[in-house]
């Protein structure tokens, strides 16, 4: 029985070690994106809660507005508001069930 | 991110345009009695419809997007025929749009209201 | 300029046709009065009274709005301006038994048409009830506006 060569596999499928690399660098983007896409999260919120308060107060004084658009505003930042929070839900629940694995 | 689909966006348009008719109609028929009072109307001036992209050549053209940009404007109405005191209001026609409207802006609350609570509901997960 | 922009503006059409009717009542009521006014010493009969609408201009705190570059419609309405007196000359009438009777034996009665102002009334009417039901279908979509997200 001649040894099997693996020559010919392993020309056809070259084991690198390009993929780490790039596994490690995409931890690091994958970090930053988080936290940006977390940043421009809040940004929205604020927006839109800044948004439905421009809009409420105009109802308020009745001045030029639809109270179709004041609703709709409204709902919209509430939406945004709960989004954010789910998303940081999520990011402690990862961040805690990564703290709970045992070492 | 974007949140809110098109979808929601058309809706809002649509919104209000429907509070723009409703306005012009009751001042149609608060004035069926005025002399030489002509008949007003919306126009809806979707000027961009999802179906037509801009083909942005250089990156200095601003891209289309079907998103913003529809605007109403209350116009006299053409093509209709004045009574002796110069009045141009059908109030057969008024009557009749005004329920349109009604049965059109309930709709869209409605589908609006669907939207919005199904994005809530995902949000949540289902809780 | 609010959201009870329609709303107003049906309320002013609602006041303006009550005033016609109340103009309308007034006529009806007079349609005999030969001793209206008097008009140097002499009586005169009762002068048939019109009113006239007008497209009612929006509020300065409107122009200023549009000025300020607010789009967006006037608070449009209808506004009587002013209540005319008709000029049409007095019916003479011949009832030489009548104290009012001049030289001739004729009596002058008011120029009221009692026939037309019954047409008027059942057109004030018929306005009257149409701003009624632009009014309710005003409200109730401002009612459902308010359940968006219940």
């Amino acid at each position: 029985m001649e040894p099997l060569s693996f020559s010919a596999v392993s020309s056809a499928l070259p084991l690198s070690n390009t993929t780490a690399n790039s596994k490690a660098t995409s931890v690091a983007n994958t970090q930053n994106s988080f936290a940006s896409f977390l940043k421009e999260s809040i940004n929205n919120v604020n927006q839109a809660q800044n948004e439905s308060d421009v809009l409420t107060n105009k109802l308020a004084r009745g001045e030029n507005v639809d109270l179709s658009q004041v609703m709709i505003a409204s709902q919209k930042a509430s939406i945004t508001m709960q989004t954010t929070l789910e998303i940081r839900n999520k990011a402690v629940e990862a961040y805690q069930e990564i703290m709970r694995m045992s070492v | 991110m974007k949140l809110f689909s098109n979808t929601i966006t058309t809706l809002e348009n649509a919104i209000n345009y429907s509070n723009q008719k409703q306005k012009v109609i009751a001042q149609n028929i608060a004035n069926v009695d005025t002399p030489n009072y002509k008949a007003k109307t919306v126009t809806f001036k979707d000027s961009l419809s999802s179906a037509m992209n801009a083909n942005v050549t250089n990156n200095k053209h601003i891209p289309f997007s079907a998103t913003n940009n529809a605007s109403t404007a209350v116009v006299t109405k053409n093509g209709v025929t004045y009574n002796n005191s110069g009045n141009s209001v059908d109030m057969e026609k008024e009557m009749t749009d005004l329920a349109t409207n009604q049965i059109y802006y309930n709709a869209l609350i409605d589908r609006i209201s669907g939207k919005f609570s199904s994005l809530e509901n995902v949000i949540r997960g289902g809780k | 300029m609010t959201i009870f922009n329609s709303i107003n503006t049906t309320a002013s059409a609602l006041t303006a046709q009550r005033l016609r009717m109340d103009v309308i009542s007034s006529n009806m009521a007079n349609v005999d009065t030969t001793r209206g006014r008097l008009v140097n010493g002499e009586w005169e009969p009762y002068k048939r009274k019109q009113v006239v609408f007008q497209e009612q201009e929006g509020s300065f705190a409107s122009h200023l709005n549009t000025a300020r570059g607010n789009t967006s419609n006037q608070a449009g309405g209808v506004k009587v301006s002013r209540i005319v007196e008709d000029e049409t000359p007095f019916e003479m009438v011949y009832d030489p038994e009548n104290p009012e009777a001049d030289e001739t034996g004729y009596v002058r009665m008011p120029n009221v048409d009692p026939l037309r102002e019954m047409v008027d009334l059942m057109s004030a009417s018929r306005s009257y009830e149409a701003n009624v039901t632009v009014l309710n279908a005003s409200k109730s979509m401002l009612m459902k506006t308010l359940e968006i997200g219940k």
